[in-house]
C-alpha cells in the first residue's frame, strides 16, 4: 500500500512537469477518439511499446550506468515464449506472458551472474555477444520455426483470452495500460533502496561498495527488472503483428534502438525514455514510409538516425532531457 | 583428414582476423575507444578493392594500397570530425558515438551500393587453386593469409622499432606520463586511427577476393575482432596474433565436428556463435585475455 502510494506520488517534480504529464496523459486518453488514421495510430502503438522498452532498459542502464545492449534477446523470450505456447498448445495470452516474464527473468539472472564480473566495454560487447547467440540458436532451431519465424493463429472472433481484436484501437488501450504500469513503476523505482543504490554504483562504484553495497546483485536485480520489462513488450509484440521471427523480435538494431531511445532522451530520468521514444519512433516511421515511396532511397532514413546518434553522443550525452534541464537552470 | 584441411583452411583464415583485429587493439589500446565501426571500415576497404578493380579493370591485388589509403584517409577523418569529440563524454558515450559512425558507414554503403551481394569474379587468383598432396588451397586464401601476415609484421616493426610506434606504445601503456615526455597525446591518438584504418582497409581488400561484399557484413568481423581482442588481452599485440589464429583455427574446425553429427545445433551456421560464445566465456573467466595486462 504504501509502495503504491508512492508510486502515484509526483510530487517532486516541478510544476511545469506536473502539468506537461497530465495534457500528455489526457492526449493519450483521448487518442483514439481524435480521428488519427490507421498508419499514425500504428506509430502511436509503437511509440508507447518503445517507450515500455525504454524504461525497462532505463533502470540497469540509465540509473544503474552499464551500457546494455543485448535487451533484444529478452524481446524474443518474452514473444517466442506468448507465441510458442499459443500455437503449440492453445495457451491464452493471460497466462503465457506471465511465463514469459518469468522465463525472461530466470535466464537475466543466470546469463546476469557471470555478466556482471565486467565492467565498461567488456561488459557492453559481451550483451551483444550474448544477444547474437540466442538469436543464432532461435534461427536455426527448427523446432521454433527457425528462420522463417512463427505465425499466430488468427481467430475468427476478436477473442480477449488470445488478445485478438479487430481494432487497433484495443491494442492501443491494452499497451496505454501496460505503459502506465511501467511509469508508475518507475516512478516507485527511482526513490527505492536499489533506485539509490544504482546511482550510487554509477557514480562511484568503489565507494559504493565500500559503503557495504553489494554492486553485483544490485546490477543483477535491475538487470532482471529490465528483462521482465522487455518481454512484457515482447509478448505483446507477438499478439499485435501475430509473426514474429529472429529477426524482427531478436536482431541487434532493436537492443540499439531501445538503448537508444532511453540515451537520446535522458538516461536516468523518468521521462528520457518516453522523451527519446516520442521523437524517434514517428522520425523513425514517417521517414521510412515517406523514402519507401521514393524508391532508391533505401538507408538514409538510418543513416539521418546515425548522424542523430553521433551528434548528441559527442555534444550531449545526456539527452534531450539534460538540455532541457541545462536551460531550466539557465532561466532561474 | 578432413580435420588436417580445416586446420590449414583456418589457420590462413586467422592470419586475416588477426589483421583485421590488430587495428581494433590499436586503438584500444592507446585511446581505451571500443570502434564499432571498426567492421564497417571493413566493409569499405572490399567495396573500395571491388570498385577499383572493376572501374580500372586491374587485378584486385593492384588495388590493395588504395584500400590501405581509403582505410587510412577513413580513420583520421572519423578520428578528427567525432572521435575527438566523443572523448570528452562518459563511457557510454563513447560506445553510442561509434554506433553512431557504424550505422553510417553501413546505410551510407547500402546507400550508395544497394543491398545485392557482389563478388568480384575477375583477378589474377580468382578460382585458380594450388593442391599440395591431398590439400587444396585457394590461390586467393593463400594471398590474403600470407600478405595479412606480412601486414601485420610490418606493423609489429613499426610499432617496437620506430620512434613513432614506442610512443604509442608509450601512450597506450601511460598516456599522462607519456605527454610528460612530450609525446603529444592527440598526435597519437590520430595515428592509432590511421594504423587502425590502414590494416583494417588492407584487410578488407584481401578479404575482398573471395568473399561477398554486402553492405552488413561489418558486424560479423567486428565481433570476431572483438573475440580476437578478448581472447590476446585488450593492447596485446602478440596476443592478438595469436587469438586470431585461434579463432580462425575454431571457426573452420567447428563445422567439421559438426558434420560428424546431425543436429540443428552444430551445422556450420553455428560457426560464429561459437566464436561469440568463446568471447564470453573468455571475458568472463580470464578478463585480461590470454597475454593481456591491461584490465
Amino acid at each position: 500500500m504504501e509502495k503504491l502510494k508512492d508510486a502515484l506520488d509526483f510530487r517532486d517534480f516541478s510544476r511545469a512537469e506536473q502539468v506537461g504529464f497530465t495534457i500528455f496523459s489526457i492526449f493519450l486518453l483521448l487518442f483514439p477518439w481524435l480521428g488519427a488514421g490507421s498508419f499514425v495510430k500504428a506509430v502511436m502503438i509503437q511509440f508507447l511499446l518503445f517507450s515500455l522498452f525504454g524504461m525497462g532498459w532505463n533502470t540497469v542502464g540509465g540509473y544503474g550506468g552499464q551500457v546494455e545492449l543485448g535487451k533484444a534477446q529478452y524481446v524474443g523470450i518474452g514473444a517466442y515464449t506468448v507465441a510458442l505456447t499459443m500455437v503449440w498448445w492453445k495457451i491464452p495470452f493471460w497466462v503465457s506472458m506471465p511465463m514469459g516474464i518469468l522465463l525472461a527473468v530466470g535466464y537475466s539472472f543466470m546469463i546476469g551472474y557471470p555478466l556482471f564480473r565486467l565492467k565498461g566495454h567488456y561488459f557492453a560487447i559481451a550483451t551483444i555477444a550474448t544477444s547474437l547467440v540466442l538469436q543464432d540458436i532461435f534461427a536455426n532451431w527448427k523446432l521454433v520455426g527457425a528462420a522463417k519465424g512463427i505465425e499466430l493463429p488468427i481467430h475468427d472472433h476478436p477473442d480477449f483470452l488470445y488478445m485478438q481484436f479487430k481494432s487497433d484501437t484495443y491494442y492501443y488501450y491494452f499497451i496505454m495500460v501496460l505503459f502506465y504500469v511501467a511509469i508508475f513503476y518507475m516512478n516507485w523505482f527511482r526513490r527505492s533502496k536499489l533506485g539509490y543504490q544504482l546511482r550510487m554504483i554509477k557514480d562511484d562504484e568503489d565507494a559504493a561498495e565500500s559503503l557495504g553495497i553489494d554492486t553485483r546483485w544490485c546490477k543483477i536485480k535491475a538487470y532482471s527488472i529490465a528483462s521482465a520489462f522487455v518481454a512484457v513488450g515482447g509478448g505483446f509484440m507477438a499478439v499485435y503483428n501475430l509473426y514474429i521471427d529472429p529477426v524482427s523480435v531478436m536482431d541487434l538494431d532493436l537492443s540499439i534502438k531501445i538503448a537508444l531511445m532511453a540515451m537520446l532522451g535522458g538516461a536516468g530520468s523518468l521521462w528520457g525514455p518516453t522523451i527519446g521514444a516520442a521523437f524517434l519512433v514517428p522520425l523513425d516511421r514517417f521517414l521510412g514510409s515517406w523514402l519507401g515511396g521514393h524508391g532508391g532511397l533505401i538507408g538514409l532514413d538510418f543513416m539521418i538516425y546515425a548522424m542523430l546518434i553521433m551528434v548528441v553522443s559527442a555534444y550531449q550525452p545526456r539527452g534531450i532531457w539534460g538540455i532541457i534541464e541545462q536551460f531550466r537552470r539557465k532561466g532561474s | 583428414m578432413a580435420l588436417i584441411d580445416a586446420l590449414l583452411q583456418g589457420i590462413l583464415m586467422g592470419l586475416l582476423f588477426a589483421l583485421v583485429a590488430l587495428g581494433l587493439n590499436i586503438i584500444f589500446g592507446v585511446m581505451n575507444i571500443v570502434n564499432f565501426a571498426h567492421g564497417e571500415f571493413l566493409m569499405i576497404g572490399m567495396y573500395t578493392t571491388y570498385w577499383t578493380s572493376l572501374l580500372l579493370d586491374i587485378d584486385p591485388l593492384l588495388t590493395l594500397p588504395v584500400a590501405a589509403l581509403v582505410g587510412v584517409l577513413l580513420g583520421i577523418a572519423s578520428y578528427y570530425s567525432l572521435i575527438r569529440y566523443l572523448l570528452r563524454g562518459p563511457a557510454i558515450a563513447q560506445l553510442f558515438g561509434t554506433f553512431g559512425l557504424m550505422l553510417f558507414l553501413r546505410y551510407l554503403a547500402q546507400f550508395l551500393f544497394g543491398i545485392d551481394y557482389r563478388i568480384i569474379q575477375k583477378g589474377l587468383l580468382i578460382g585458380k587453386s594450388l593442391s599440395i598432396g591431398p590439400f587444396i588451397f585457394d590461390w586467393t586464401k593463400l594471398a590474403a593469409g600470407i600478405l595479412s601476415l606480412f601486414a601485420f609484421a610490418f606493423v609489429y616493426y613499426f610499432l617496437n622499432k620506430t620512434k613513432t610506434g614506442k610512443a604509442l606504445q608509450a601512450t597506450s601503456i601511460n598516456k599522462e606520463a607519456a605527454s610528460y615526455m612530450g609525446i603529444k597525446t592527440d598526435k597519437m591518438n590520430a595515428i592509432a586511427w590511421a594504423i587502425g584504418g590502414g590494416t583494417v582497409g588492407i584487410a578488407g581488400g584481401l578479404l575482398a577476393n573471395f568473399y561477398y561484399i554486402y553492405p552488413t557484413i561489418g558486424i560479423l568481423f567486428v565481433m570476431i575482432a572483438f573475440a580476437c581482442v578478448a581472447l590476446g588481452g585488450f593492447g596485446s599485440i602478440k596476443g592478438v596474433f595469436f587469438a586470431g589464429l585461434l579463432v580462425g583455427i575454431l571457426e573452420m574446425v567447428f563445422p567439421v565436428f559438426g558434420s560428424l553429427v546431425n543436429s540443428d545445433f552444430l551445422g556450420p551456421h553455428f560457426k560464429f556463435t561459437i566464436v561469440y560464445l568463446a568471447y564470453f566465456i573468455i571475458v568472463v573467466f580470464r578478463p585480461q585475455g590470454l597475454f593481456g595486462w591491461k584490465n
